[in-house]
């Protein structure tokens, strides 16, 4: 018997001695912690609506076979669990079901759905199953609003709540939501666009379909299909010869966007220096200030194998292996859905990675993070969620992304201020690595695709999500954002995918591979077809999660989890049946050819034809203005404060969100999977002081090791960007020495996430905004030359702003830095924490009268007002790098026991920690870095942000034969790590800072605490 | 005698500390093979062709419906007998984390004398309400006839894990399973002097999860069988370890963890 009406099977932990119903008393925790509310208890019932030819017969083993441990769990099928006074003795306060809107992954009922294959293989042929959960209150506040309560547990973009209150539970009227069933989509038959318009009918085409060009590639486009040649070609296919089709101008609008072209990195910019009188032209920073250095840094060294041109760089590692690294942001998906956004944006950088070369294994995660504060209690703008709620949503999305990925988080950042209320900023790195050869002898880092070679599709199916992701992070957030730019991450479909593809790299089964990300098949087809000189794809033959998408939603839709790779003919068939395996999907959509064309059909019929030259170098040159007038910023007021406030001061400044520890989130992240982690997020007696860099030893028994690292200061741009630029790279590399990293084996990622810097009515003050990415560009340019650090991949976000009822919200221009380099051997590799007491402490480098924008008057501006202007730090690149290299000579000699580097917060901050992870105290005096610096104070001594400082231990009997190494440069010795819990830290007999270590410990790991166990 | 036992080191649905699994194996002298679990159930290869089994950590099928239990399910369903002939031909397994979990939903462990596949125990949240990555130290019983973890006392490792709080229903059973020795290892306070495991529970995050009586780690009745949540293999070097660079370490380099892969490729060269 066919049962139509979906059953509904309900589940919740039993109440056993020692057990909790955990996810309940996670929920009552956490708005304990984000709220201060008090609630009794919360429990939870976890429910599924499976549709499928069940029936009676089935149910039992449905529910203690598959849905419900039987050993912890109650559960029950088409019956209200609730019902069950032995289970639930007392009427709750509320009841509040939530459950996924339609159209929405839902990877909880996709592992249902194989479960129940698994044990019904007949019966499950066309089943369905959608999730969801019950949350049960008792003992809320009275003037509780239900609503509210339901708005903190469902995000409405992606989810559906349905609230039972108090009456409701009563009389057992329990929530019940229905089958979320998917809307119908209606095939559009492809469609013209006549382009025979005037130039004000142009831009509203680009607007009102959310195309993202502007009137000249509007106009560029127009003047393609004028073309009388093009006209012949497309009369010849059977296509409509004067204009575009929907298709063709989709598919135009996801190349051309932002997004992926990095229209304002290539334009050419007229840059103004009102300062220095400069009047200038730049043709495309990116190729003058990011190529240029690199590929002159690359005819120095052998080891740079892949810039640019693919998914992540490539270097070379060893002989037997190459490493790659990439970084993306997700900012406007993690805007809308925190916990989407931000999982997809792991598991997308991670297919960047899978995608270079013939496909190279993640085995590493960086994630650095930036949001408004977390405390914030000013308005939030209708539409934007608090920043708090953001944090916790794209820590959940990327710990579940990275971890059930199996790859370990090492390495990132989290900073907040202000700004990102309305963007938060969601940097997502991969490192990956790969063999130098394949067994065929084809380098594994090229691609080598031939005209013939069957394109498939591989991976998860495509969908309406994700339609328009590329063109609407090419445009600022507003009201009108659309949800279906929004999608969760489905990270076991993806792992199979990549265990699958992996292998049948080893095997010799792919002659080229690349993800699909923004632009859908569009983009991953259309790049690819570039290198054999085109492609031929139908799109009847791409399977679909639901019937009815359009041609052009199909060509363009970011669906997740999907990966277009190229394989020979006569190779197919074990692709294929290597794919059954491993219960991935993979299809064949099209060959590619050499026809000059990127030819679309839908069956039979044509529906694009674009001339792939046409196509990625067609879109024409921005032309932007730019203009530099360094900004006034208010000068800070200092207190008065003796060495006991100096020490408050201290305790203050480590409570701050952007010094406190992170420990409470990062630990949630595996940080360990492959076994191979050395210098982890963690160091010290107590595993819970933070590392500076990360280090790992890939291949398992080997002693050769990579580091990575990053720098992010996006404080320093309100002074200038030049110098914001300069400390994140500096930040980056002292981070990487810290740990012994090989400066002569370091490779760079630039990440830009910058407010819009083109000058309109919306942004009136584009030209300033243009002018600080000149200057940061400068910066980049002339700092990874000094250190010899090429840039080997990079990304752009250009519009990171949001208009919210009028109200724009800009972020500060940000650069995320990340580096990527060689460990000679992880066996020397050097931790922060100082180890022993009577061991030697110094500090290595020069300390300037630096406070602008620092952290420390940044604290003194929200404490009590003030500016945070002042000399923000400058840059010595030859300075530092002889430090650098000297410092690490001594750590391979194994003089240095514990190296942490001087950042936000300097000196003072620097060596508290260093003691958390000793349990120690210490006792410094500090007039010898005084000498140094004639304008030096106490405030820029133990708070200031000079670069190119780095707080090291050394053995007491090691102490002479290390300062003989370190000869050439600044080195001062300050004191002894000792017993005790007292910080005392003196200038010329005066103690000027005193505090206790375990007061200033609590202040820094207060903060943050996340809130339960 | 087996020269160089092989070992099914088994992949697939998200399993994925595979690599450094047969790593360990090999350290310890294993031939390691990567099998995906459909190749044992269509038949392309069978467990008869080796002497060890290994289900490594990971997140089989998003740890959705319970840890373990989907992967466990397919184990049950789709290769019963090839699993219970293989216990019963006295073939050592291990099952590390999500390895556990799946060995405990599929009934394996702590299991019975008929290898029944009949579960009675089970792997939940962590009492903390989430997954972490945490450095602990675990405490194996002496007593046990566990083959896996002959004459190991300490060992430090980590656990990664959001669900590795072991629950029987009835404390009896728990008793039951002490008298057995099965309960193989447990969750101590380095600070205490060894031997110090104990059922009184100990405080987070000394004990990660609030695992009843502390337990990390379970043993079928024959011994040959064995799970634990924490990550044996992520220490098989020194340069793995959580405080490493404050120890004095000299030559040796080899991890703590892998005394337990070099039992179990000690038993099988010397009894299969």
């Amino acid at each position: 018997m066919t049962v139509l009406q979906p059953q509904r099977v309900e589940v919740t932990p039993k109440s056993l001695t020692g057990l909790k119903d955990t996810r309940g008393e996670s929920i009552r925790r956490q708005l304990a912690s984000d709220h201060g509310l008090e609630i009794a208890e919360v429990r939870s019932i976890t429910g599924y609506l499976v549709k499928g030819n069940f029936n009676d017969s089935h149910h039992e083993k449905m529910v203690s076979d598959l849905f419900c441990d039987p050993i912890i769990e109650h559960g029950v099928v088409n019956q209200y669990i609730l019902n069950d006074t032995n289970i639930f003795p007392e009427k709750p306060d509320v009841a509040i079901q939530i459950g996924f809107k339609p159209g929405v992954t839902d990877n909880a009922a996709q592992a249902g759905l194989d479960g129940l294959k698994t044990l019904f293989p007949a019966q499950s042929e066309d089943a369905e199953v959608s999730t969801t959960m019950t949350y049960i209150f008792y003992g809320i506040p009275n003037d509780l609003d239900c609503q509210w309560l339901a708005n903190q547990l469902h995000n409405p973009m992606i989810e559906r709540a349905i609230i039972s209150d108090q009456e409701s539970c009563e009389n057992n009227q329990w929530p019940t939501l229905d089958f979320p069933e998917p809307p119908v989509n209606i095939f559009g038959i492809p469609t013209t666009i006549d382009l025979e318009v005037d130039d004000e009918s142009l831009i509203e085409l680009s607007d009102k379909g959310l195309l993202a060009l502007n009137l000249e590639e509007m106009q560029t486009i127009q003047a393609h299909y004028r073309d009388p040649m093009v006209r012949a070609t497309r009369e010849r296919e059977g296509l409509p010869p004067a204009a575009p089709t929907d298709v063709e101008l989709e598919c135009l609008a996801q190349t051309w966007s932002e997004h992926c072209k990095h229209k304002i990195f290539a334009a050419n910019i007229h840059h103004v220096d009102t300062e220095t009188g400069e009047d200038s032209h730049i043709d495309s920073l990116f190729k003058t200030h990011i190529m240029k250095p690199t590929f002159d840094i690359a005819e120095k060294v052998d080891w740079l194998l892949s810039l640019f041109h693919d998914n992540s760089g490539v270097i070379e590692w060893n002989s037997e292996w190459s490493l790659c690294i990439k970084a993306e942001t997700h900012n406007s998906p993690s805007a809308l859905d925190p916990f989407g956004g931000a999982m997809t944006g792991i598991v997308g950088v991670n297919r960047d990675i899978l995608g270079t070369g013939l496909g190279a294994r993640p085995i590493a995660n960086t994630d650095v993070f930036c949001f408004g504060p977390p405390d914030y209690d000013g308005e939030i703008p209708e539409g934007l969620f608090h920043p708090g709620r953001v944090f916790r949503g794209v820590h959940a999305g990327v710990r579940s992304g990275g971890n059930e990925s199996g790859i370990p988080t090492v390495n990132g950042a989290i900073v907040f201020e202000e700004r990102y209320l309305g963007k938060p900023l969601v940097y997502c790195g991969t490192v990956g690595i790969m063999p130098r050869r394949l067994a065929d002898g084809r380098e594994s880092h090229d691609k080598t695709p031939s005209p013939g070679d069957v394109i498939y599709m591989v991976g998860g199916r495509v969908g309406s999500d994700g339609i328009h992701g590329a063109t609407f992070s090419s445009l600022e957030l507003t009201e009108e954002s659309p949800s279906s730019a929004v999608q969760i991450g489905d990270p076991i479909t993806q792992k199979k995918m990549v265990d699958m593809l992996l292998k049948a790299r080893d095997d010799g089964l792919l002659q080229v591979t690349t993800d699909n990300g923004a632009g859908g098949l569009s983009s991953s087809i259309g790049e690819m077809a570039e290198l054999t000189g085109g492609a031929k794809v139908d799109l009847s033959q791409v399977p679909l999660k639901q019937v009815g998408l359009s041609s052009w939603e199909i060509l363009v839709s970011e669906s997740q989890e999907r990966m277009t790779v190229g394989v020979r003919p006569e190779d197919c068939q074990e692709f294929e049946k290597l794919a059954n395996l491993h219960e991935v999907e993979a299809t064949a959509v099209g060959t590619f050819t050499d026809s000059g064309d990127f030819h679309i059909l839908h069956g039979e019929q044509s529906v694009a034809l674009l001339p792939i030259e046409f196509l990625h170098d067609g879109v024409p040159q921005l032309q932007l203005e730019s203009e530099w007038t360094p900004p006034i910023n208010e000068e800070p007021s200092y207190p008065q404060a003796n060495a006991t406030d100096m020490g408050d001061i201290l305790s203050r400044l480590l409570g701050r969100p952007n010094i406190a520890s992170k420990e409470w989130w990062v630990r949630s992240y595996d940080h360990e999977v492959i076994a191979q982690t050395v210098i982890k997020p963690f160091c010290g007696v107590n595993h819970d002081a933070p590392g500076d860099a990360a280090v790992i030893a890939p291949i398992h028994g080997e002693t050769q090791g990579a580091v990575i690292s990053c720098g992010i200061i996006p404080r320093y741009s309100d002074i200038d960007t030049y110098a914001m630029v300069a400390g994140c790279i500096d930040e980056a590399v002292r981070n990487a020495v810290c740990v012994g990293v090989d400066l002569d084996r370091m490779a760079g990622l630039d990440n830009f996430c910058w407010p819009d810097s083109v000058e309109s009515e919306k942004t009136p003050d584009g030209r300033y905004k243009l002018a600080q990415l000149v200057r940061a560009n400068r910066a980049l340019d002339d700092v990874c030359r000094a250190y010899q650090l090429p840039c080997i991949s990079g990304k752009d976000s250009m519009k990171n702003d949001v208009i919210m009822n009028g109200e724009k919200i800009s972020v500060p221009p940000t650069l995320l830095f990340t580096l990527l380099g060689n460990h000679e051997d992880v066996r020397k590799a050097v931790s922060s924490d100082f180890k022993n007491s009577g061991d030697v402490i110094y500090l290595l480098g020069q300390t300037h009268q630096e406070l602008g924008a620092s952290e420390l008057v940044t604290m003194f501006r929200d404490e009590c007002g003030g500016g945070i202007g002042g000399i923000v730090p400058a840059i010595d690149t030859t300075r530092n790098l002889a430090l650098y290299r000297d410092l690490t000579a001594a750590m391979r000699q194994e003089l240095v026991v514990s190296a942490h580097d001087c950042s936000d917060g300097g000196f003072a901050v620097a060596l508290a920690e260093a003691c958390f992870g000793a349990d120690s105290g210490c006792s410094v005096d500090i007039s010898e870095i005084f000498n140094d610096s004639n304008s030096l104070d106490k405030w820029g001594a133990l708070f200031g942000e000079s670069l190119g400082r780095i707080l090291v231990s050394v053995k007491h009997e090691d102490s002479l034969q290390f300062e003989e190494a370190m000869a050439n440069n600044a080195c001062f010795r300050l004191g002894e790590v000792c017993n005790g819990d007292e910080i005392t830290i003196t200038k010329s007999g005066e103690t000027i800072l005193q505090a206790s270590m375990s007061a200033l410990k609590q202040s820094w790991q207060a903060t943050l605490d996340g809130g339960g166990a | 005698m087996v020269e160089i036992p092989q070992v099914a080191v088994l992949t697939g649905f998200g399993i994925n500390c595979d690599v450094e699994t047969m790593a360990v194996f090999e350290m310890a002298g294993a031939k390691a093979h990567r099998i995906h679990i459909n190749s044992l159930v269509n038949g392309d290869d069978s467990l008869e062709n080796y002497h060890i089994m290994a289900i490594p950590g990971g997140f089989s099928f998003g740890d959705h419906l319970g840890s373990g239990r989907l992967l466990g399910n397919r184990l049950r369903f789709g290769i019963r007998e090839q699993v219970r002939q293989f216990v019963k031909d006295g073939k050592p397994v291990i099952g590390i984390c999500n390895g556990f979990q799946v060995l405990v939903k599929m009934g394996l462990l702590p299991g019975d004398d008929d290898v029944s596949l009949q579960q009675t125990a089970s792997l939940t949240l962590n009492d903390s309400g989430h997954y972490e990555d945490r450095w602990v130290t675990l405490e194996f019983n002496s007593d046990s006839h566990c083959v896996w973890t002959k004459g190991l006392s300490r060992m430090r490792t980590p656990v990664r894990h959001g669900e590795g709080k072991f629950v029987v229903p009835d404390q009896t059973v728990l008793d039951q399973y002490e008298q057995q020795q099965q309960v193989v290892a447990r969750y101590i306070d380095p600070k205490d002097e060894y031997p110090s495991a104990t059922n009184k529970p100990l405080s987070y995050p000394l004990c990660p999860n609030a695992s009843m009586r502390n337990i990390a780690g379970v043993c079928d009745p024959s011994g040959l069988v064995f799970g634990l949540m924490p990550h044996p293999e992520a220490n098989h070097s020194k340069w793995l370890g959580a405080t490493w660079t404050r120890e004095d370490i000299g030559e040796d380099w080899k991890g703590e963890g892998i005394a337990v892969f070099e039992n179990g490729v000690k038993y099988a060269k010397e009894n299969l």
